[in-house]
């Protein structure tokens, strides 16, 4: 880690905002509406979250798969376990993927996504270097699969956006690296609004801050569809640096 | 920082109207994102995106009338998460900061992914003249970057360009075969990028908002670049205006909802990525080191003015620069400096100084379309005009835009309105210098100056025979009794 | 039964009509009166200081609006043919009187009794109340005169004037209202704007008129001489066969 701080001393800064704000060196007069939260305030709003995520899950579900194919996610809604590996394989088989990096999440306990490739001799992969590989090799191979495999953290019916926070792991680079992408999402992942998202992740926050352990997490990424842009002509061309197809796999409870 | 060349708005929006290209990609990109705005505005009805914008506009004018207070939490809170704040007061120092950790780290190559600071910092040419590899990897960038030109808008940094001027840039810099396929063209870029990615040493963004209460970084990018950027190389350096700082993560909701359909039209980006300090030991990829630069560069100066205070709010979407019927006609590379548009009329003169940028304050016919468009609510036009006031009335001479003459037209019209009996005689005067220029009531191309302006396109009545008030003395004060 | 006593309304004429449509004041006159409104006109007025504040001069526009609230101080309402001056009044003169508490009263007094003609025909005298929405030119069109409307930007998006010109003339016998393209963008008049910048003025008055053209209609009109001078001026230029009304010379029934 490189030392001290560079520049002018934030002292020093700060000292010339207030005094372009004509301000004196104090707390807003009237404190700010959400920083003044405590503990159990995020606790009891998370609460409300979660049981009205409860109580309107099959509805949730359903918006979240409309605004996902609208966001141009392939949207597959599977009944169970089985369905979900069936429509894996026969992704990888179309692709004619060999190797397939996935993120090291609990979903894939449940979702053994290793065997079945193994089953059309694919090799599924966990991205993590205690394996073999260099640095450099792992990233190496990412950059060669043809899909990766994540599950979703959270995934967000406002938005249609599936979330994956950072975990032992390559999780970052699994899901932009490939040119295709898998996310698995199963019910408990499902949330309402982006509201609900920074209520519950708010109140993961800080109470991490208060056992002093951990924080927000180093990264937080919001998938919402292809890679794309528009910078030529206005026309909107998929799977500029990130993948080209996404796949929404919606699992339902058995 | 960026060279300014504001002094040269008049020649080169000259040269911009007549720009066929220019036109044409001008309109293909205002209205494609303004209708795309328009229709995400009425999926969500206007009641509900008037209630976001008011809210938005409520939390940055709390944010901003307390910034001191904000940064000071954003530092510690990036610090806690094992990341390091730095502030420069200028282009020059922040700079400096970027160029110091990359010597210490031995860096040698340096992916970016988009940033309107870094332009206005000039950032590229420090690092390039320091021996180090700068490769933009937004699409739009990346072509500008070769092309050796500026943005020309906020969020399609190469929306002048038009297919064929890519294809043709390509060809000459990359050596790949020419293609006007736009998909080919997106193509190339992925491939000359992709390694670079993995190489690079250094990763540097910008950043749509910081999260004072988490220490976060926010970027919304389309292409995925961002993403690689803030997770492949050892170190991730973002770049940030002061003003982008927001209180709670809670905040950032309505932000998220109200920039992609601003921008573009879309409900939400491709990509929000959130970066809380550097790798955790548990991470196997992100960054080692991460670096946050605060930057004021001028802003300090639009803070202290109550009048511009609000020019800060501004999320940089674009909206107003594609609603713009200025901006629509000359491109945003006649404004001179890094931000166009009506907005960049106001931080323009505030960042490089009022002198430097003259002209701008005064191109527009203060329509409103900005402000109407704007999701924060910036009152653009009511900015414009003060500006045009603290020129008009400036002591300095440089800032200056009156001449002595437009004082005593100003003062002269100002005393003919003001009197009666003067308003008459100049009537009479009017009339009688007129008549001869006049055909049937109108006059038409002449070479008189200062009305030569006005008639080279168009006739110009004379005054009538008999005023209104003349008229109404006559004839109607009696008719209504 | 007595009748209600009538509306009294000063007329804030603007010195462009004043000076150079005197037509336009007496046509607003007339269809005042038609409406049974009290119209005076308080002589002391004469411009309201608009083009010297857009261009900075802020000392002389302030000469000129004390001017303006000592002329209309004793009115009820005071009718402006022009969504322009009418925004000078309502919006602007709380900006430049922001430090000057005694006339910033005055001027916030003042700007709750302003109306921009059209609006003081919907709001205050319920004219064209009947008349719904937009589409109400639909009917027969021929014979009548083929009307477009190009609403000035002061009106709309200072004053939030939007549906009662378009509902006026479209109750408006004899008058066929066609819609004209990309009517909200701005006509390039901009005031000084025009002379400092003609280049850019000039493209913009070329799409105004281009649509103009595409629009089909005999006559453009407005809320506001200004934006007609300017698209007037051009439209004589070119020898173009479009007539440009003021909005109350339609509704005075005056043809063209
Ligand atoms: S001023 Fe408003 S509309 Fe313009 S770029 Fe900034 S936020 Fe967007």
């Amino acid at each position: 880690m490189t030392s001290a701080n560079m520049g002018i001393p934030s002292a020093e800064f700060l000292a010339s905002v207030r005094d372009a704000l004509g301000r004196a060196d104090a707390p807003p007069e009237n404190a700010y509406e959400p920083l003044t939260d405590d503990l159990a305030t995020l606790e009891n709003r998370a609460i409300e979250v979660r049981e009205r995520i409860a109580g309107e899950l099959p509805e949730l579900s359903r918006r979240l798969g409309e605004t996902a194919a609208l966001r141009g996610w392939n949207v597959t809604r599977c009944a169970g376990v089985e369905e979900t590996l069936d429509y894996v394989v026969s992704l990888a088989r179309r692709l004619g993927a060999t190797s397939v990096p996935r993120s090291e999440q609990s979903v894939f306990d449940d979702v053994p996504v290793d065997a079945a490739l193994a089953g059309v001799g694919a090799l599924c992969w966990p991205a993590v270097y205690d394996g073999p590989d260099s640095r450099e090799g792992i990233r190496r191979r990412l950059a060669d699969s043809s899909m990766g495999i994540t599950g979703a953290d959270y995934a967000i019916a406002e938005t249609g956006s599936v979330i994956v926070l950072p975990r032992r792991g390559l999780s970052r680079l699994v899901s932009v690296v490939p040119p295709v992408h898998v996310a698995i999402v199963r019910q408990s992942d499902i949330i309402g609004t982006l509201d609900d998202l920074f209520a519950l992740r708010r109140l993961e926050y800080h109470q991490n801050g208060q056992s002093g352990t951990a924080d927000m997490g180093s990264y937080l990424n919001f998938i919402t569809g292809p890679s794309r842009t528009a910078d030529i002509e206005q026309t909107i061309v998929v799977g500029v640096h990130g993948p080209r197809e996404v796949h929404m796999v919606l699992l339902d409870e058995e | 920082m960026a060279e300014v060349v504001t002094r040269q708005f008049v020649p080169a929006s000259q040269a911009a109207v007549k720009d066929v290209q220019l036109r044409q990609a001008l309109r293909r990109a205002g209205s494609g994102f303004d209708g795309t705005r328009r229709e995400a505005i009425a999926e969500v009805s206007e009641e509900v995106w008037e209630g976001w914008r008011e809210q938005a506009r409520k939390i940055k004018e709390h944010t901003i009338g307390h910034l001191d207070y904000y940064l000071a939490m954003l530092e510690r809170n990036v610090a806690a998460a094992g990341g390091q704040v730095h502030f420069a007061r200028d282009a020059r120092q922040a700079n400096a900061i970027v160029s110091e950790i990359a010597r210490r780290n031995g860096v040698k190559t340096v992916t970016k992914s988009k940033s309107m600071v870094s332009e206005e910092l000039g950032l590229n040419h420090v690092l390039e003249a320091n021996g180090i590899d700068v490769f933009e990897t937004d699409l739009g960038e990346y072509i500008i970057q070769l092309a050796e030109e500026t943005p020309s808008h906020l969020v399609a940094p190469a929306l002048h360009k038009t297919r064929g001027q890519v294809a043709q840039l390509f060809a000459e810099q990359l050596g790949v075969p020419y293609s006007e396929d736009i998909e080919e063209m997106a193509r190339v870029a992925r491939v000359a990028l992709r390694q670079k990615f993995l190489e690079a040493d250094m990763g540097v963004s910008g950043a749509n908002f910081l999260v004072a209460e988490t220490g976060s970084l926010v970027i919304i990018t389309n292409e995925g670049n961002g993403r690689l950027c803030t997770s492949a190389p050892r170190i991730h350096v973002g770049l940030a205006g002061m003003e982008k700082v927001i209180p709670s993560l809670q905040d950032l909701a309505v932000f998220l909802r109200l920039l992609p359909r601003s921008a573009t039209g879309q409900r939400i980006s491709s990509y929000v990525s959130m970066v809380t300090g550097p790798k955790r030991a548990e991470d196997e990829d992100g960054p080692e080191e991460f670096h946050l630069i605060i930057v004021d560069n001028g802003r300090s100066r639009l803070l202290r003015d109550p009048a511009l205070r609000e020019s800060l709010y501004c999320i940089r979407c674009g909206a107003c620069l594609n609603v713009c019927p200025i901006y629509q006609r000359v491109g945003g590379h006649a404004y001179g400096w890094v931000y166009p548009g009506p907005i960049g009329s106001i931080v323009t003169p505030g960042l490089v100084g009022v002198a430097e940028a003259k002209d701008l304050p005064n191109a527009s016919t203060l329509c409103g379309a900005c402000r109407d468009a704007c999701p924060v609510q910036i009152n653009i036009p009511r900015m414009l005009l003060h500006l045009r006031h603290q020129q008009a009335e400036s002591n300095d001479e440089n800032e200056r835009t009156s001449s002595d003459t437009d004082k005593l037209l100003a003062r002269g019209f100002a005393n003919v309105m003001s009197s009666p009996l003067l308003l008459k005689l100049g009537r009479t005067v009017g009339r009688a210098v007129s008549k001869p220029l006049a055909k049937s009531g109108k006059i038409g191309e002449t070479r008189l100056p200062l009305i030569s302006r006005w008639t080279q396109a168009r006739d110009l009545p004379v005054p009538a025979e008999r005023s209104f008030r003349q008229r109404w003395r006559d004839e109607l004060s009696k008719d209504g009794r | 039964m007595s009748q209600p006593p009538p509306v009294r309304a000063s007329l804030f004429v603007t010195c462009i009509i004043d000076q150079l449509y005197p037509e336009v004041g007496v046509s607003v006159v007339r269809v005042l009166r038609r409406h049974g409104v009290d119209v005076d006109f308080p002589e002391g007025q004469s411009c309201c200081g608009q083009p010297l504040y857009n261009s900075g001069f802020t000392q002389e526009a302030r000469r000129l609006a004390i001017r303006t609230l000592d002329a209309l101080a004793g009115s009820d309402y005071v009718v402006v043919p022009s969504g322009s001056c009418g925004a000078m009044m309502r919006v602007f003169y709380e900006d430049l009187f922001a430090d000057d508490a005694e006339n910033l009263e005055r001027a916030q007094q003042l700007g709750s009794r302003v109306y921009e003609f059209t609006e003081f025909l919907a709001k205050v005298l319920g004219v064209a109340d009947d008349v719904t929405g937009d589409d109400a030119a639909g009917g027969d069109a021929t014979g009548s005169e083929k009307v477009t409307y190009h609403p000035s930007c002061h009106l709309l998006r200072e004053m939030r004037v939007r549906e009662s010109p378009r509902r006026l003339l479209s109750g408006c016998s004899g008058v066929a209202l066609v819609d004209l393209p990309e009517a909200e963008q701005c006509c390039g008049f901009g005031g000084t704007f025009a002379v400092k910048y003609p280049h850019i003025s000039e493209e913009m008055l070329a799409d105004k008129l281009a649509t103009i053209t595409q629009s089909g209609a005999d006559t453009i009109t407005a809320c506001d001489m200004g934006c007609l001078m300017h698209i007037g001026g051009a439209i004589s230029r070119q020898n173009l066969p479009v007539s440009v009304r003021h909005i109350a010379q339609i509704l005075d029934g005056e043809q063209a």
